[in-house]
């Protein structure tokens, strides 16, 4: 279980509390589809990926990128415990999704990329190594049940 | 391997760090220190706590680094030859670890650029030091 301090959560929930999730799920999702394009393998069905404005006005791609973010709010809610949070969440994305987890590390990056394009300065190296320490511990726990 | 278009994201993005190497340098680097502990392992002489000027003096080294590249977007390996050869034979840094160098600096140019941090800068600065990194741990074996 990852132990996560007074200050990083502290860290972690003052950001967390001004992040609008439906604009940076969005933003989130669409530039991890554009930087790494191999990404858009899982969303044949979204349309028109075909440009990055295309990608970034795609309201597919905005709606399950706050989907996915609003999951990630779930987590900072149970950050001592995200193993079991994420367990149903693991095996879809094993027995269903077919997703690598190597691609729960790009789209942890990306938040971080995307909340320090909003947050600038107060985005300190501190603050981002809370958000790291999330962000790969989220990714682990949606690998747990892999198999 | 990069577009005419890429190149012109790269060079504006560089417009924006020449003349300031040093302190984007230090503050890429910690940040690295401060997210990814073990990297420090690769700067024993800068000591288990690099003071501000040993930061800014290494992190000025590595950006010219980066300037240089971005001089020769079409000749990187003859470029970076010699910084090639340096960490092929002395550095030996471990090829995982240059992701995690281009993730931090990634977020020092978005948390200065902000909105102006757009997704194709991302992504061609992102498909630019990705290149540099290979270039650097070509050699290795």
């Amino acid at each position: 279980m990852v132990h996560f301090t007074a200050e990083e959560k502290a860290a972690v929930n003052s950001l967390w509390a001004r992040v609008n999730v439906e604009l940076v799920g969005g933003e989130v999702l669409g530039r991890l589809l554009v930087v790494y394009p191999w990404t858009q393998r899982f969303f044949d069905n979204f349309g028109n990926l075909s440009s990055e404005s295309a990608i970034m006005g795609n309201p597919k791609v905005k709606a399950h990128g706050k989907k996915v973010l609003t999951s990630f709010g779930n987590a900072i809610k149970h950050m001592d415990d995200l193993k079991d949070t994420f367990a149903e969440l693991s095996e879809l994305h094993c027995d269903k999704l077919h997703v690598d987890p190597e691609n729960f590390k790009l789209l942890g990056n990306m938040i971080l990329i995307v909340l320090a394009t909003h947050f600038s300065k107060e985005f300190t190296p501190q603050t981002q190594a809370a958000w790291q320490k999330l962000t790969t511990a989220v990714a682990n726990a949606l690998a747990h049940k892999y198999h | 391997m990069l577009s005419a278009q890429e190149r012109a994201q790269v060079a504006q993005v560089w417009d924006l760090i020449a003349g300031h190497e040093a302190a984007f340098g230090a503050e890429l680097l910690l940040r690295l220190f401060t997210v990814y502990p073990s990297t420090k392992t690769y700067f024993p002489h800068l000591g288990p706590c690099a003071d501000e000027a040993q930061l800014l003096s290494h992190g000025r080294r590595m950006l010219e680094a980066v300037g240089v590249a971005v001089q020769h977007l079409d000749n990187l390996r003859a470029a970076l030859r010699p910084l090639a050869d340096l960490h092929a034979q002395v550095l030996r840094v471990d090829p995982s670890n240059f992701p995690l160098l281009i993730q931090c600096f990634q977020v020092v140019l978005a948390s200065h650029l902000q909105d102006e941090f757009t997704v194709e800068m991302q992504a061609a600065w992102d498909k630019f030091l990705t290149g540099v990194a290979v270039v650097l741990t070509e050699k290795y074996r």
